[in-house]
């Protein structure tokens, strides 16, 4: 595989002013808080059946506590007394190649910073914090795997992270709002681009444009019948993702998440709804402020809050009879656990399918289906995501579900191929996509 | 005041001292201003950490190693009580009758705990792996304070071995990672601001909930 040639070729030619670089990045990275996370690490072990790469291949380099220890030995030795004084004792080690290599393995080809970790450690170290510097000083070195670095870049140039063309999106939209006429029978209904001074600015995962346009129709037809004033930005600041949550290159974040700012600015819009996706949602709502250094002048919602309200405010009408196969529901980390996104999209499904049943353990306890952290964008890693997607897999065929509602794309498309791999034969859908099949019209 | 008396008090001090530099250093790093508005009450977050958010219940880590959790709180219990025993020792006090029988049953049950803590990290492979010196010295010193402890319950005689034992732990603690006596605390109230501020702690927390 080239791509393996071509990071390994990167990591052999680091000089030791690249090592320096990295190390003054991460210490850039840190705050008191990462201070003290990275003073606490017990050794205990006992974040390892946390974490779903250990539970589905159970080795020691998929112990959280060691991809942990891995950071803060460097941080001993270059940044504490006894780690420069003891480092034996301490075991405190140099930022060397075999180091970096090291790192590059941990942070990102065993991680989907996922947060599991956080909720089950003994001290409480949110690791996925400490994970997040030690990406940006990777980046700061050159080693962002590049097909991950390719995702970001598509944003950088082309305003989405699909390279899609405006007027492939434009003509997308156009004919999915013809066929949004046809399925609600209703020649007004309509997928506005650049309303100005819309209610609403409408985002999506362009994986949704290219590949699953109808859960795109979803969403529009939930905004139809409650009568939203909506509207879909035509040029950059439609696209809700944001993988500079992932090559963890804050400027390169900010620049991203800039789109969204600018595109409401351009409409006048009053609220920011983030579609499905869970790392866009975390990007957008948390991660966005504190990379621009500025707060919104506008709110910032995820479309099942939306929905939540349309249904709380009897805006929209559903018949759960319309979706009676059993249903089960997976919580993406960064809207649930880093999101706090957990009741809204079970609220909305309790209303709109006939059997619901909890996967478990769920909420913020849930397992990562192996796709976050920018997972399913560095091929190098596949084997090992899929194979720690086994922990999802078995939730699924315990549930016993037909449907698995996920709201987040980048978990549809790691679900989707779980699906194949363990032959759960399920369905994956959306929440949307749910609402908008049990819809009532004209009611 | 015997020199073993003098020696614990002046690695107390040091003891003291080590940690409020090493806490000082922390909060040099500096303070995050956050930008995102709130969802969640950080402060209820930090509550919920310290309390629901630590039980077994709220932990499949501890749920899965009810053994290992509950050698620790053993382990963290017999610490505590030794401490308070070295500080009646210093005083030239007794423990109260009615205070020996729980003593002792906590500093065995703590020793007992701590041991056995030492031997899985000797010999389960992966524990092993996850382990440096520090891990291993921190362990045993902390465990044989407690055992000498227990000792000194009955055997008033080796208070002298005791507190000079007592005073290399006291030494230390601020180089090794029972530092975490006082970054748990620090680390667990960020965790408790941080899910707190976003609605995840407590369970249902969340203003939009």
């Amino acid at each position: 595989m080239p791509e393996l040639d071509e990071l390994e070729s990167r990591l052999e030619a680091l000089q030791e002013e690249d090592f320096q670089r990295g190390l003054q990045v991460f210490r850039s990275k840190l705050r008191a808080p990462e201070a003290s996370y990275l003073n606490s690490c017990i050794h205990c072990g006992l974040c390892a059946d946390s974490c779903h790469y250990h539970r589905t291949d159970p080795c020691l380099e998929n112990i959280p506590a060691r991809k942990l220890e891995l950071v803060t030995s460097v941080f001993r030795r270059r940044f504490t007394v006894m780690g420069r004084l003891a480092p034996g004792l301490v075991g405190a080690r140099t930022f060397d190649r075999e180091m970096t290599r090291a790192w590059v393995d941990a942070v990102f080809g065993r991680c989907s910073l996922c947060g599991r970790c956080s909720v089950n450690c003994t001290i409480g170290i949110p690791l996925p914090r400490i994970f997040r510097a030690a990406r940006a000083a990777l980046g700061a070195m050159g080693l962002v795997p590049s097909d991950l670095q390719a995702t970001v870049d598509n944003s950088l140039q082309y305003g989405n992270n699909m390279a899609v063309t405006k007027e492939d999106w434009v003509e997308t939209v156009q004919w999915l709002e013809e066929e949004l006429q046809m399925e609600t029978g209703d020649s007004q209904a309509r997928m506005p681009l650049d309303k100005q001074g819309a209610g609403i600015l409408f985002t999506v995962n362009p994986r949704e444009p290219k590949f699953f346009p109808l859960s795109l129709q979803a969403s529009a037809k939930v905004f139809w019948a409650a009568g939203e004033d909506w509207t879909l930005a035509s040029d950059c600041g439609w696209d809700l993702t944001n993988y500079g949550l992932f090559n963890c290159n804050d400027e390169q974040a900010g620049r991203i998440t800039q789109n969204l700012v600018d595109a409401m600015a351009r409409l006048g819009c009053r609220t920011l709804v983030i579609g499905e996706c869970g790392h866009g949602y975390g990007s957008a709502r948390w991660e966005g402020p504190e990379w621009l250094q500025a707060s919104y002048p506008f709110q910032v919602k995820s479309i099942l809050e939306l929905m939540d309200d349309y249904l709380r405010q009897g805006r929209i009408k559903v018949d759960p009879a319309r979706n009676a196969l059993p249903v089960t529901l997976h919580d993406p980390c960064n809207l649930v656990r880093h999101g706090g996104i957990c009741e809204a999209q079970r609220r909305v499904l309790h209303q709109v399918v006939t059997t619901f049943t909890e996967m478990t353990p769920n909420r913020e306890h849930n397992f990562c289906c192996g796709g976050g952290g920018g997972q399913l964008a560095m091929a190098r890693y596949k084997q090992r995501r899929i194979q720690s997607g086994g922990m999802k897999a078995e939730q699924i065929r315990r549930s016993g579900a037909k449907i698995v509602v996920a709201p987040c794309h980048n978990c549809i498309d790691q679900l989707m191929e779980l699906n194949k791999e363990y032959k759960l034969n399920v369905q994956i859908k959306t929440v949307a996509e749910m609402v908008a099949e049990a819809i009532v019209p004209n009611a | 005041m015997h020199g073993t008396h003098l020696a614990v008090l002046l690695a107390l001090a040091w003891a003291v001292v080590a940690m409020a530099f090493l806490h000082r250093r922390a909060k040099a790093y500096g303070e995050r201003r956050l930008y995102s508005r709130p969802a969640g009450d950080p402060a209820a977050g930090v509550r919920y950490a310290f309390t629901g958010g630590l039980a077994p219940w709220a932990k499949e880590s501890v749920r899965m190693h009810l053994l290992s959790y509950g050698a620790g709180m053993a382990f963290h219990a017999g610490v505590g009580t030794a401490l308070a025993l070295v500080l009646m020792a210093l005083a030239g006090l007794d423990p109260p009758a009615f205070l020996l029988l729980p003593a002792r049953l906590l500093t065995l049950a703590g020793a007992v705990g701590g041991f056995s803590l030492f031997m899985k990290r000797l010999f389960k492979p992966d524990l092993r792996g996850l382990s440096c010196p520090d891990d291993y010295l921190s362990n045993f010193l902390s465990s044989l304070f407690i055992l000498l402890a227990l000792d000194w319950t009955f055997r008033p005689g080796v208070a002298g071995l005791w507190l000079a034992e007592a005073a290399v732990l006291l030494v230390y603690a601020p180089l090794g990672k029972i530092r975490h006596c006082l970054f748990f605390f620090t680390t667990r109230y960020q965790l408790g601001a941080f899910f707190g501020r976003r609605g995840t702690f407590p369970p249902g927390g969340n203003l939009h909930a």
